[in-house]
């Protein structure tokens, strides 16, 4: 505020303007400000010539949004080491935002300015190398895109998601770290097919590692880490966003682990889900495959009913899970007349490698649905504890399910009392305040400098899925 | 606030204001431009108003929209629109955002004031009447504001609001129903519509839902009555009396209340009274760039799910 409140007198003035409808529009931004960096004035007149095409921060332009208001599509924003008090919006396709370094290229939203970057219905943005933290809303975030790219980016202490993706299609999300935030360190929602990778991140000390609402078909989750979140990686369906249920996510080769960290900030929906490492809360037809999953109050790999109270659709009949997300905005929705119970259905569980998951390794549980006909199989997984007991026996892949397989109550999850437990387990720490690991010193993107802009591309790289295997336990 | 430092904030505001009045302000130092004039509130101001076609509920997503949470701030029998410059001359209200709001607030006071919203820049002041249950002032948990354009409206037509803008929807003297397209009342983040509070299921708190209008006379902060330079619009166009386009503010006041509604009361009257006030104290330049980049773009910048964060 206190930038604000310094400008009182301009606003004042310049509200008269608009309050007349002049619709002037020559009044800088005062939600940015001058980089407080040491690097050389922004109107010192550079040594090097200008590289066609290439914009730098602060030696060309004053501030990052500057840079972004001059770009043209194809352009390359370079910024240097420093720290930024800016709400970045972008607007224009196809440019490439680069720190030169990615730990010292530091946006910070001194808990007053919403989002890091905000790609408001642009397409072909890509963001790299560099530090968003202590914004109020996200770090990085993309919404109404039809690609995007985040690359080498760190998310720390952000009040609402650390990278953030919403109704957004043809993504890649690499190389990036994200902690603190209350709800997902990493999250995709609202899109059917997404066409989209999340490869090579970290989310550690979040209410939520993963959270994807609604977000599925071609999404690919591989070769990451989720640990010390509330909760690991929790894809969920719900009808107060669209394009339910959530559909499709593939999640291949990742390192999930202590997911019961008491001391996050956290939503509701993290509370319930603490102490579980995968988690589908209402998803279908999810393939999670050759993970290494451990240490877990309550599941490994739960498939587990998501219950709305508020619901303000009704749920699509199974016939309707292939209807892409643009055909299902246009629908009516139905009000129904009490609560949803989404059921995790048709999902894949294979070639994981659990442990020491204290309720148990391996789940499926419902609130009155029948198991067996719920279409969820377990195969080939090393795991010692299963609820219902005898899970890869009753639950095979590749044939259907039997109520007569064998008795689908031993041992059931009573998935109902995690309601109880979200009572009792520890609140919410603030956002602002959470105990969190220091800003980790990460991996520069290679070249930064030197490497040419390559926009964000519609179509996420391929993943060879087959050729992923277990990947080993870490200290 | 001591009342000297007030005093040098309405000259001060007032020194602005003059700039304005010449070309299109009402002559005034107070929020209202009608001094005290009361007696001109039309009888049935909703009907002035007009009303949207349809209440707007259902999943968020699908339009462009931008969303604030504001909890709670202050309960006071003051009306900054209605009542300037007479604390205690209104019937009860609870503010969310802006955390000064008070009858002697000025443009220039409010834009000085801290908000409880989220969003640091919105300084707005969001008001409505207090909710009673059994004479026991309830504390509501927060306010939640969505701007979208209008229902079919041409996203790219929509114009911030005017520093400045002053309004009320809702009829706070209504004797029968209003549309649940102006007032409704709902449970937690659910979709149905109400005329008159639901019985909530524990931990779905009531809600109540106001809809603003969406078209702007181009010239009036404010009017005698609070009503005539505002109107809604109707299938996607705003009247020739009132051409601008500007966002369309469906405010949720949520409560931990729930269960039998027998004994609720609005501090305006019944529960049929349900109204709120907006005086647009935001960040001006802040509301502009939402209105550029998620309204008139038709992007999605942020919504809300009913959940609890820390």
């Amino acid at each position: 505020m206190k930038l604000f409140r310094s400008l009182v007198g301009f606003c004042v003035l310049s509200v008269s303007m608009i309050a007349c409808g002049s619709g002037d529009d020559t009044a800088d931004t005062p939600s940015t400000e001058a980089p407080s960096t040491d690097a050389p004035a922004t109107d010192a007149p550079s040594t090097d010539a200008p590289t066609e095409g290439v914009l730098n921060v602060p030696a060309d332009y004053a501030t990052i949004q500057e840079a972004v208001d001059a770009a043209a599509e194809g352009d390359l924003i370079l910024i240097a080491p420093g720290t930024y008090n800016e709400a970045v919006q972008v607007t224009t396709d196809n440019i490439v935002i680069r720190g030169l370094d990615r730990n010292a290229v530091i946006m910070d939203g001194n808990f007053e300015l919403d989002n890091g970057f905000r790609v408001v219905g642009a397409s072909g943005v890509a963001i790299e190398n560099m530090t968003a933290m202590n914004y109020t809303k996200n770090g990085f975030f993309w919404t109404g895109s039809n690609s995007y790219r985040g690359s080498y980016l760190t998310a720390w202490r952000n009040g609402d998601y650390g990278i953030y993706a919403f109704d957004s299609v043809g993504g890649l999300l690499e190389h990036s770290y994200a902690a603190g935030s209350p709800d997902a360190g990493f999250y995709i929602g609202q899109c059917f097919p997404c066409d989209a990778v999340i490869r090579n991140v970290i989310a550690e000390h979040n209410g939520l590692g993963y959270s994807g609402t609604n977000a599925g078909g071609n999404l690919i989750i591989v070769n990451s880490v989720f640990r010390n979140n509330r909760a690991g990686i929790v894809p969920n369906s719900g009808s107060y966003e669209l394009c339910y249920p959530q559909r499709k996510t593939t999640i291949v080769g990742n390192l999930v682990y202590s997911n019961n960290q008491p001391d996050t900030p956290a939503i509701d929906v993290a509370i319930l889900a603490m102490g579980n490492g995968i988690l589908s809360a209402g998803g279908v037809q999810n393939i999670i495959e050759r993970n290494r999953v451990w240490d877990h109050d309550k599941t490994g790999i739960g498939l587990v009913p998501f219950l709305e109270e508020d619901a303000n659709d009704a749920i699509p009949s199974k016939d309707a899970w292939g209807t892409d997300c643009a055909t299902q905005k246009q629908q009516m929705p139905v009000i129904p007349d009490g609560p949803l119970l989404w059921d995790s259905q048709d999902t894949e569980v294979r070639g994981n490698v659990l442990e020491d998951n204290r309720r148990a390794d391996i789940a499926v549980g419902s609130a009155g649905s029948n198991l067996w006909e719920l279409g969820n199989c377990f195969e080939g997984n090393t795991f010692t504890t299963s609820a219902p007991l005898e899970l890869e026996t009753l639950a095979p892949c590749g044939s259907p399910l039997s109520e007569t397989a064998g008795d689908w109550l031993a041992g059931d999850l009573a998935v109902i009392t995690w309601l109880v437990d979200a009572e009792t387990a520890p609140p919410s720490v603030d956002w602002k305040i959470a105990s969190l690991p220091e800003l980790p010193q990460l991996e520069n993107m290679p070249e930064a400098a030197t490497a040419p802009a390559a926009p964000a591309s519609a179509t996420p790289p391929t993943v060879d899925l087959a050729a992923i295997t277990v990947p080993d336990k870490v200290s | 606030m001591t009342p000297i430092r007030r005093a040098s904030r309405a000259l001060l505001v007032g020194s602005v204001l003059v700039v304005l009045a010449s070309a299109c302000a009402p002559d005034s130092s107070n929020l209202a431009g009608d001094g005290h004039d009361h007696s001109s509130m039309p009888v049935d101001p909703a009907r002035v108003m007009g009303a949207p076609d349809r209440p707007i509920a259902g999943p968020q997503g699908a339009v462009g929209q931008f969303v604030v949470e504001c909890p709670f701030s202050h309960a006071l029998p003051d009306d900054p629109i209605v009542y300037p410059g007479e604390p205690g001359a209104s019937h009860m209200h609870v503010f969310f955002g802006n955390t000064g709001a008070d009858a002697d607030s000025t443009l220039e006071s409010l834009l000085e004031d801290g908000t409880t919203c989220e969003q640091a820049l919105d300084t707005a002041s969001y008001w409505a009447p207090a909710l009673y249950h059994d004479d026991v002032m309830l504390v509501p948990e927060k306010s939640v504001a969505y701007y979208r354009a209008g229902l079919d409206v041409d996203p790219t037509e929509v114009v911030a609001f005017p520093a400045g803008l002053s309004m009320i929807a809702g009829d706070p003297a209504a004797t029968e129903p209003q549309p649940t397209s102006v007032v409704a009342w709902s449970c937690g983040s659910g979709a149905a519509r109400d005329e008159t509070p639901p019985s909530c299921p524990s931990g779905r708190g009531l809600r109540l839902d106001v809809t603003f209008p969406d078209c702007w006379d181009g010239e009036h902060l404010d009017v005698a009555g609070h009503r005539e330079h505002m109107r809604y619009s109707t299938t996607g166009q705003c009247p020739s009396s009132h051409p601008v386009h500007v966002p369309q503010l469906i405010f949720s006041v949520a409560y931990s209340f729930s269960g039998d509604p027998t004994g609720l009361k609005l501090a305006s009257g019944g529960v049929l009274t349900g109204h709120a006030d907006f005086v647009n104290s935001w960040d001006q330049d802040k509301l502009e760039d939402e209105v550029k980049y998620c309204l008139q773009r038709d992007v999605v910048c942020g919504v809300t799910s009913g959940r609890v964060s820390g």
